[in-house]
């Protein structure tokens, strides 16, 4: 890598896990299934890359029930907003850089 | 990413990849996240049914107060059964918010509005059927805004010209005006809406995979 260019964080920059932030940060929270069908992943690989994203800090994670059936909720934390802040900005300059 | 070599064309190609991705998944985000277009079809409906029922039996006053009831019932029933039969669906946003904000109070105005209506039996009033036309339109265009949808501007624009034309035409041509209203204002554009969704839900799984 050239110096003095900015890093991509490898947790935003998977395909879905970017998918799933874009899409949370234009809501405030989301249930897994919205989710599941936007990206039009399946249950295990959404799952898999949720929980990357929560031991990151960029996602939080709530479970209830509505009526009688379990919901997961998702919402974007402070550090998810600024990991995918950052990421967009090193995403210019990488592709400004590499114009 | 520590590899990134952005000279390289296949590694310049998947960050365009992930600007494209960014910006279809944030505009699919911002898309009306929850399905009404069949509200829209449902109300069509049972107000044209109305409109037979009252054209066969003008005399009878409860005509709209049992339709509108009997709309609310179907309305919950079909929720119900959704509810049951499907997993729930849920997000939050601010958008989402502000459209069911817009129409569950367009809904509660034009229920006092025709309540008060029908106690001083003045069902029959020009102003009293230029006003419904208004209310839905206002809703239509603030919920165009909202979503920044040019089709339900349009269907706006339909409401507010049977608003007007209320005013201008005889009553021979109310029937016309309000059963043309429910048909392209409510129907076809609940239709549209429907066939959106979908083909929006089709495009979406198609944009995203790991």
């Amino acid at each position: 890598m050239p110096d003095g260019l900015p890093e991509l964080d490898p947790v935003v920059h998977g395909k879905l896990r970017l998918a799933v932030l874009s899409l949370l940060i234009t809501a405030e929270e989301a249930d897994f299934t919205w989710l599941r069908d936007k990206t039009g992943s399946t249950d295990g690989n959404l799952g898999a890359q949720m929980l990357k994203l929560e031991e990151a800090g960029y996602v939080a994670m709530e479970k209830r029930f509505a009526g009688r059936k379990p919901q997961t909720l998702y919402r974007m934390t402070v550090a998810g907003r600024e990991a995918l802040a950052n990421y967009v900005t090193a995403l210019k300059y990488l592709l400004g850089a590499a114009l | 990413m520590t590899n990134l070599e952005p000279d390289n064309e296949i590694t310049r190609a998947d960050l365009v990849q992930r600007v494209a991705l960014m910006e279809s998944m944030i505009a699919e985000g911002r898309k009306s996240t929850v399905r009404f277009g069949w509200i829209f079809v449902l109300w069509g409906l049972i107000d044209i049914g109305g409109i037979a029922w009252e054209y066969r039996w003008p005399s009878f006053r409860w005509v709209w107060p049992i339709v509108m009831v009997a709309g609310f019932a179907i309305q919950y029933a079909i929720f119900a059964v959704r509810r049951r039969t499907s997993r729930p669906v849920y997000t939050n946003s601010v958008q989402s918010r502000s459209i069911a904000a817009v129409w569950s109070m367009m809904g509660l105005t034009a229920l006092l509005f025709v309540a008060a209506a029908i106690v001083e039996n003045g069902t029959g009033q020009i102003a009293f059927v230029s006003a419904i036309l208004m209310f839905v339109g206002m809703a239509h265009a603030t919920s165009a805004l909202i979503l920044r949808w040019p089709a339900q501007a349009a269907v706006a624009v339909l409401w507010w010209a049977g608003g007007i034309a209320t005013y201008f035409l005889s009553w021979e041509y109310f029937l016309s005006i309000f059963v043309g209203e429910m048909f392209f204002g409510m129907i076809a554009f609940g239709l549209y809406a429907m066939w959106l969704d979908r083909r929006q839900e089709q495009d979406g799984r198609a944009s995203a995979h790991a």
